[in-house]
């Protein structure tokens, strides 16, 4: 059967051709990319040719028997696509048409590549799928099931089906349908109501109980007198209803109505898999450094990765290792990194836990934040308790650095809170999530004045925090640069007894 | 410099997949069929054989069989290129001796992986 309508394939392939000689033709291009250039045409122009005559032998580009043909094809695009990339590989700054071109083709090839790749490796004809199967050749607006116990009606089904040009699958019973869906595409399935095994009713339901077939639109088939059951279906998720005798008009118009929904249906399935693909990969870059579940509201907020620059109030936690200097003197590199690794390693995951940021480590230092990127009521209850659970611990770390014969370590933790900058700080190469401001520096002044296992928090975070701590010693300090002066306290523990609210994250920080 | 035979028939993915490596540095010598293969690698072994399987007059298998027959090119690397991403396909090339294989169409970056793995592997056992 010869069909000479040209496929959307061809069609694009031929556009992409006569724009690569229109940018030969056109462009003062250095002789080197000429010349691939040129190559590519000359390629584009082999597979338009191979696909152009399997167009005319009516052949889809999914549906090519012969081996031979289809590895021509394959070879025909792979030489194109080839070419596309060896260029884009080459030229340093492509004008935007060229890039643009180039990067059409290549979308192209690979489109049509996995369209080939589709192609069902011979089926086995004694199957029950096939009863009324067509010429393998041709290209379907739809695979259409027909379930219906009547001979009758699916011979006439099938015979309406196939004059709309598209693919009736024919199945008397359920299990056949069942078969027919697991090994075919099926865009949509044609129900009769009343069958001697199984209700159609039962069908429809477990259609929709099923994740694979849950999307394809059901049109249900009914006597005239079956009003209330037809109600009942679509109730129970089928798409539409079909009376008997069948109308061919209306039965076109519901087909292309369903295959419709399908088609919007399938591409939704499709955006919504790209969106996850992205998610997965935000999730897993910044998931180093950002609790799931922050991830996760950034994610949700549709400007959640806008992080431009906000001022915001934010409790800072910094911790070091005190004493690291003269300790990283006297031990080999090698030791050196393991002691940083196995106290750095169980002290961001602390940190997420208590869903703070890890902004950065420096040296033998950590930054922490909480309350940014996401501000929560209570920030700084959360640096506290994390602090105390960091604190907790270090036995833990140094028992294993004692068994590794690495020395014990003691850290001091500051913790503060402020107003600072927060976002995307640096150049477009690099840029990092952080903050800048004036309360990094006061934290950092903090945090040098703990001793070995102490943890100083500043009065502005005891305000916030609401949870009762058990406070030891007070100073105030006054920092170089800072002209009011800080009220500092050593928290010791947080007082569970009189403490307002349940705390949340003792389980968090033990562990 | 890293010098590299392809052995292709088809003369446009000869030259696409010649241009394209030696953009990335390499020298490129280029056969269109096994038996001129195994001439050229008599007169030079090269560093090491990219080998489309399909191949006239003498095929990829045979040549490859041939080449390991020969204790000069015994460990010669080979990377087959082979039209099917079938299991069996793949099988086949080991069997005759590749060390590894790629699909056509060629996935150009894991092509570059594999030859330097391959050249780097080899350099290895020379030292």
């Amino acid at each position: 059967m010869t069909n000479s309508v040209p496929t959307r394939e061809l069609v694009r392939l031929q556009g992409l051709q006569v724009k690569v000689g229109q940018l030969l033709v056109k462009n003062k291009l250095d002789d080197l990319i000429k010349d691939d250039l040129s190559r590519l045409y000359e390629a584009l122009e082999l597979s338009v040719s191979k696909l152009d005559s399997l167009n005319l032998q009516g052949i889809a580009l999914n549906n090519i028997d012969n081996a031979e043909t289809r590895h021509d094809i394959r070879n025909a695009i792979g030489i194109t696509k080839g070419y596309a990339e060896l260029i884009k590989d080459t030229v340093e700054s492509p004008s935007a048409s060229l890039s643009n071109l180039l990067d059409k083709i290549m979308l192209w090839s690979a489109k049509t590549i996995s369209t080939l790749e589709r192609t069902p490796i011979k089926r086995d004809n004694s199957k029950p799928s096939l009863i009324h199967s067509l010429k393998p050749q041709q290209e379907y607006r739809g695979h259409i099931l027909i379930l219906d116990d009547e001979p009758a009606n699916r011979e006439l089904l099938s015979r309406h089906i196939q004059q709309l040009g598209m693919k009736p699958f024919a199945c008397e019973k359920a299990e056949q349908a069942y078969e027919v869906l697991q090994n075919n595409d099926i865009d949509l399935i044609l129900l009769d109501l009343i069958m001697p095994e199984v209700s159609g009713h039962q069908v429809l339901a477990d259609l929709k109980a099923s994740q694979l077939w849950r999307a394809i639109p059901v049109i249900v088939i009914s006597g005239m007198s079956d009003q209330e059951e037809v109600i009942r279906c679509i109730q129970a998720g089928a798409d539409d209803y079909l009376q008997k005798p069948f109308n061919k008009v209306l039965l076109q118009a519901r087909l292309y109505a369903g295959l419709d929904r399908k088609s919007w249906v399938d591409k939704e399935r499709h955006l919504s898999s790209e969106l996850e693909k992205s998610q997965r990969f935000i999730k897993n870059t910044f998931g180093r450094y950002l609790s799931t579940e922050i991830v996760s509201k950034l994610l949700d907020k549709p400007d959640g990765l806008d992080m431009g620059g906000q001022l915001q109030t934010v409790t800072i936690l910094m911790a070091d290792i005190r004493g690291f200097t003269t300790i990283s003197e006297s031990l080999p590199p090698q030791k050196v990194v393991k002691v940083l690794n196995n106290y750095l390693g169980t002290m961001a995951e602390i940190i997420m836990a208590h869903d703070g940021t890890v902004d950065e480590f420096i040296g033998d230092a950590i930054l922490a934040l909480f309350g940014a990127p996401v501000a929560k009521a209570d920030d700084s209850a959360r640096a506290i308790a994390c602090a105390l659970a960091m604190q907790a611990e270090m036995d833990a770390i140094n028992a294993r650095n004692i068994a590794d014969g690495l020395p014990s370590i003691g850290i001091g933790i500051g913790i503060n809170t402020g107003e600072v900058v927060a976002g995307n700080i640096g150049s477009k190469k690099r840029a990092k999530y952080g903050v800048v401001g004036h309360a990094v520096n006061v934290t950092s002044r903090i945090e040098d004045q703990t001793l070995p296992s102490e943890i100083l928090v500043a009065k502005s975070t005891l305000d916030a925090c609401s949870l009762a701590c058990k406070l030891g010693r007070q100073i105030e300090l006054r920092p170089k640069g800072v002209s009011e002066i800080i009220n500092v306290s050593a928290v010791e523990s947080i007082d569970t007894t009189t403490s307002s609210q349940p705390s949340q994250f003792d389980s968090a920080g033990e562990k | 410099m890293t010098r590299l035979l392809l052995v292709e028939d088809n003369e446009m993915n000869r030259d696409m997949l010649t241009r394209r490596l030696k953009r990335k540095g390499f020298k490129i010598d280029a056969a269109g069929d096994g038996e001129q293969a195994l001439v050229m690698i008599k007169e030079s072994i090269p560093d090491l054989v990219l080998m489309d399987m399909n191949l006239p007059i003498k095929n990829g298998w045979m040549t490859c069989q041939e080449i390991r027959a020969n204790p000069n090119t015994e460990t010669l690397p080979i990377i087959a290129l082979t039209a099917h991403a079938m299991a069996e396909d793949k099988q086949k090339a080991l069997d005759a001796g590749c060390n590894d294989y790629t699909t056509k169409p060629i996935d150009f970056p894991l092509l570059l992986e594999k030859i330097d793995a391959l050249l780097t592997l080899n350099k290895k056992k020379g030292d």
